[in-house]
């Protein structure tokens, strides 16, 4: 049998029981428990405290960087941007849509609430246009809070979500973040032609 | 089985109501009625043994209410609430021979306890005893250290005298109260008397031992007698009706004034209107933990991340709000599967009390925990007067 065409039921099992959230309490319901499950997750991960921004980035290089441990290596593209090449949700994603042609229903509308404003995506800088499926859910807050724990130079980092891409290859923007970390759109739009995620770290 | 009927223009509060007294313990049959106005009309077809009416009604108020009822039909008993409490709503009510008058929120246990002595007392004897003074009376009230509301009326005077456990507490006469009042009810000459049993005491006016205030009413009633301002030895041909009904009806004390009085509703404009203009979402959600056995009231994202909160220490409001969104969810769900329309307010209720759910603006609810004995209606009130205001100043 194609490796492809192998259902990954520990997968598919998440994604299906995202859609029964969806139907049994709303979308806004299921947004909170995956935001709040990301958090939890987020919370057992290790203080750490770099020596410098390059340290920090020699730290995703090499993989041992908290975030990178959630998400895989990301690249710096300047100026505090760093542009995500795989979603960690991508293989879940193709593996299902192989299997099953499409996402579950619902979907749709679970990304809309994501990217609504509330006091928890404001919180954490996320959503807000950025979100383009609802693993962003997971993957966005999960992030933002695992930066929480990292610190370089003794200083405190915090997370601006700016942008993401569907695996159709759509773009979404953060305009909120955008405007409050003073990045470009045009900046984000060229580091997502090249990554599926984007996000600027600034360091407090 | 006995009659209740429940008259009140807020159909929450009759909901609440019906609901909490159909108990077993009062085996009644509960009738309502949404106006002053129904409920005369009901009374015209059905007796009924005891009404449960609020003040403030369009209307005809439930204190012109009281005062129809105590002429049309004396037997009936009347309780009188109001959510909007003042003393002289309870002056007035008692006066015109309401048996209780009840602040909301109410314990709905001690409604339950008040209604079965009113409905006990129904069941008793009834009678007239002639030829007895007034004075007499008085004393048989303090030996029996009875709790009750003699009300006394002449062709031109009317009275009433509180009795909290044998010790006399309180009297109104014409404006007057305290001892004055007392004593000028005692130099009144003949009429008729009515027992009003379990009547709530109101605030002691009076902290003259009984005996002592009988023996000044005795040298007054002499005084006056001596200098022809009051025949005292004509108070000797009392009517007395033992039961909470008598045969001749009183007529209502200060009964040319059947509007409340005007102080009253200005106060309960004031009161209203400081609720609304209240801006500070933690005085808000006070509003629902200062009903009796609500314990916390928490404003919470329709994610489940809690926006504010006022419990009592201990309670974890963060979790609270987690699991609740998932309730309100699945109830706005459902309803959406049943083409029901829009949440308005949910209510589950467990052994220990119910949790209430209702949608505060468009992005947040609000949950209200209590115990099993709050007064449901007086949550689903505040809820209803309170949300717009919660989203106003969450800006939810």
């Amino acid at each position: 049998m194609e490796e492809g065409k192998i259902l990954d039921i520990a997968h598919i099992s998440f994604l299906d029981m995202i859609k029964v959230m969806i139907s049994s309490s709303g979308a806004a319901n299921a947004k909170g428990t995956l935001i709040r499950n990301a958090l939890t997750t987020a919370g057992k991960m290790q203080e750490v405290d770099y020596g410098s921004f390059d340290e920090f980035v020699a730290s995703i290089d090499n993989a041992s960087n908290p975030i990178t441990q959630i998400e895989g290596k990301a690249t710096h593209n300047g100026d505090f941007v760093f542009g995500l090449a795989k979603c960690p949700f991508g293989p879940s994603i193709k593996n299902y849509t192989q299997i099953f042609e499409k996402l579950p229903e619902g979907y749709a509308d679970f990304t809309t609430e994501f990217n609504k404003t509330s006091m928890i995506t404001d919180k954490y800088r996320i959503g807000e246009g950025a979100g383009v499926s609802p693993f962003c859910a997971v993957h966005q807050p999960m992030r933002s809070a695992v930066a929480e724990k990292i610190k370089i130079g003794g200083k405190k980092i915090q997370i601006f979500q700016l942008g993401c891409k569907s695996g159709a290859g759509k773009k979404g923007f953060a305009d909120k973040w955008l405007e409050a970390s003073g990045i470009t759109k045009e900046v984000v739009d060229k580091v997502l032609d090249n990554n599926m995620c984007c996000y600027y770290i600034q360091i407090m | 089985m006995k009659k209740i009927l429940i008259v009140d223009d807020e159909e929450d509060m009759i909901w609440s109501l019906q609901k909490n007294l159909n108990h077993e313990s009062l085996k009644v049959d509960i009738i309502t009625a949404s106006s002053g106005e129904e409920a005369l009309k009901i009374l015209a077809a059905n007796p009924v043994d005891l009404i449960i009416t609020d003040i403030k009604m369009p209307g005809i108020s439930g204190l012109e209410l009281l005062v129809e009822v105590k002429n049309r039909y004396p037997k009936t008993g009347v309780i009188v609430m109001t959510a909007y409490p003042s003393p002289e709503y309870k002056n007035e009510a008692l006066a015109k021979g309401g048996l209780h008058y009840i602040e909301k929120p109410f314990d709905i246990n001690e409604l339950r306890k008040i209604i079965k002595r009113v409905l006990k007392e129904t069941s008793l004897f009834k009678g007239t005893v002639a030829g007895v003074e007034l004075s007499d009376i008085i004393q048989l009230n303090c030996l029996s250290k009875t709790t009750t509301a003699l009300a006394v009326n002449t062709a031109d005077h009317e009275g009433i005298i509180y009795f909290d456990k044998g010790d006399i507490v309180h009297a109104a006469c014409n404006g007057r109260v305290g001892e004055e009042a007392f004593y000028t009810i005692l130099c009144f000459e003949g009429g008729t008397l009515e027992t009003r049993k379990h009547a709530n005491p109101p605030p002691r006016t009076i902290n003259q031992h009984s005996e002592a205030l009988l023996m000044e009413g005795a040298r007054r009633m002499d005084e006056a007698k001596a200098g022809g301002a009051l025949t005292a030895g004509e108070v000797d041909s009392w009517d007395f009706d033992g039961a909470i009904t008598p045969e001749k009806p009183l007529t209502s004390i200060n009964s040319e004034k059947t509007e409340p009085s005007t102080a009253s509703p200005k106060e309960a404009q004031m009161v209203s209107t400081k609720e609304e203009q209240m801006g500070n979402l933690q005085e808000l959600l006070t509003e629902f933990t200062n009903i009796p056995g609500v314990n916390t009231a928490c404003l919470v994202g329709r994610d489940g991340f809690l926006l504010d909160s006022v419990t009592i220490a201990g309670t974890d409001a963060e979790t609270i709000g987690a699991i609740a969104s998932s309730g309100f969810g699945a109830s706005e769900s459902m309803g959406n599967q049943l083409g029901k329309g829009m949440l308005t307010m949910t209510m589950i209720e467990y052994e220990n009390g119910p949790v209430m759910l209702a949608p505060v603006g468009g992005e947040a609810f609000l949950v209200i925990v209590a115990d099993k004995n709050s007064n449901l209606g007086m949550i689903r009130l505040k809820i209803k007067k309170h949300a717009g205001d919660i989203a106003t100043t969450a800006s939810i």
